[in-house]
């Protein structure tokens, strides 16, 4: 993983499109950033992403339609619970 | 995936239509290219990947009288969906008919933003802590 040190107001930049700027570091634990991205480019928090991430793996088959049809013995690829 | 029908906001006419998911959908970013397919099972359709087979899911309406107001879209989402007219707008929860033996759960905190005119959608992921991921929608079919 890269690390890079930047104070507040400095930004990084990833590739041509993607830019982060630093905006405020409260109490030196709470980073907050501006993100500048392309409108095809989903930013999201870690954690809630890898949540619907898993949630709509779970809910994904290529069973789905048959389960639309009516075959409720089907099965997802990945039943968690 | 040339005959798609579809029963989307009332609508009941066939579709050819390929949807675009520029974004993709989250655990499957190489999937952006959807078709739907209507069975005639109540509100309920199929959004089925053209290019990624185990990519399929099951789509009904966003019901206002059991889920409220529909979410407000971002300004970049609105970007993302080319939306110049809200009445091009519908809003559709992704459902999960595998998880719960006794329910189909529907994901209340990603329901797909789906603009009808341009055949354009983003899942719409939503950071209220207070939303379910798995909200019992219906009890599964053999149960009723």
């Amino acid at each position: 993983m890269m690390v890079l040190r930047r104070k507040a107001g400095e930004a990084i930049r990833i590739g041509d499109d993607i830019k982060i700027v630093i905006q405020e570091v409260q109490n030196g634990r709470i980073v907050r950033f501006g993100i500048e991205a392309p409108a095809d480019v989903a930013v999201h928090r870690l954690e809630i992403y890898e949540l619907i991430q898993a949630e709509n793996r779970a809910a994904s088959s290529e069973d789905a339609l048959a389960w639309l049809k009516g075959d409720s013995d089907v099965t997802g690829a990945e039943q968690d619970e | 995936m040339s005959q798609v029908q579809s029963k989307m906001s009332s609508e009941t006419e066939q579709r050819t239509e390929e949807f675009s998911f520029p974004q993709g959908i989250a655990g499957f970013p190489d999937a952006t290219r959807f078709g739907f397919i209507y069975e005639g099972r109540g509100n309920m359709v199929c959004m089925q990947s053209i290019d990624t087979p185990e990519a399929a899911f099951i789509l009904t309406p966003w019901e206002e009288d059991r889920l409220g107001e529909a979410p407000t879209l971002s300004q970049e989402q609105r970007q993302c969906l080319n939306l110049a007219e809200e009445s091009a707008l519908i809003w559709m929860v992704v459902l999960n008919p595998f998880a719960d033996a006794e329910w189909v759960t529907a994901n209340l905190k990603a329901p797909l933003a789906i603009n009808m005119s341009e055949r354009l959608g983003v899942q719409c992921i939503r950071h209220e802590p207070d939303l379910d991921l798995r909200f019992h929608w219906m009890h599964q079919p053999d149960r009723v």
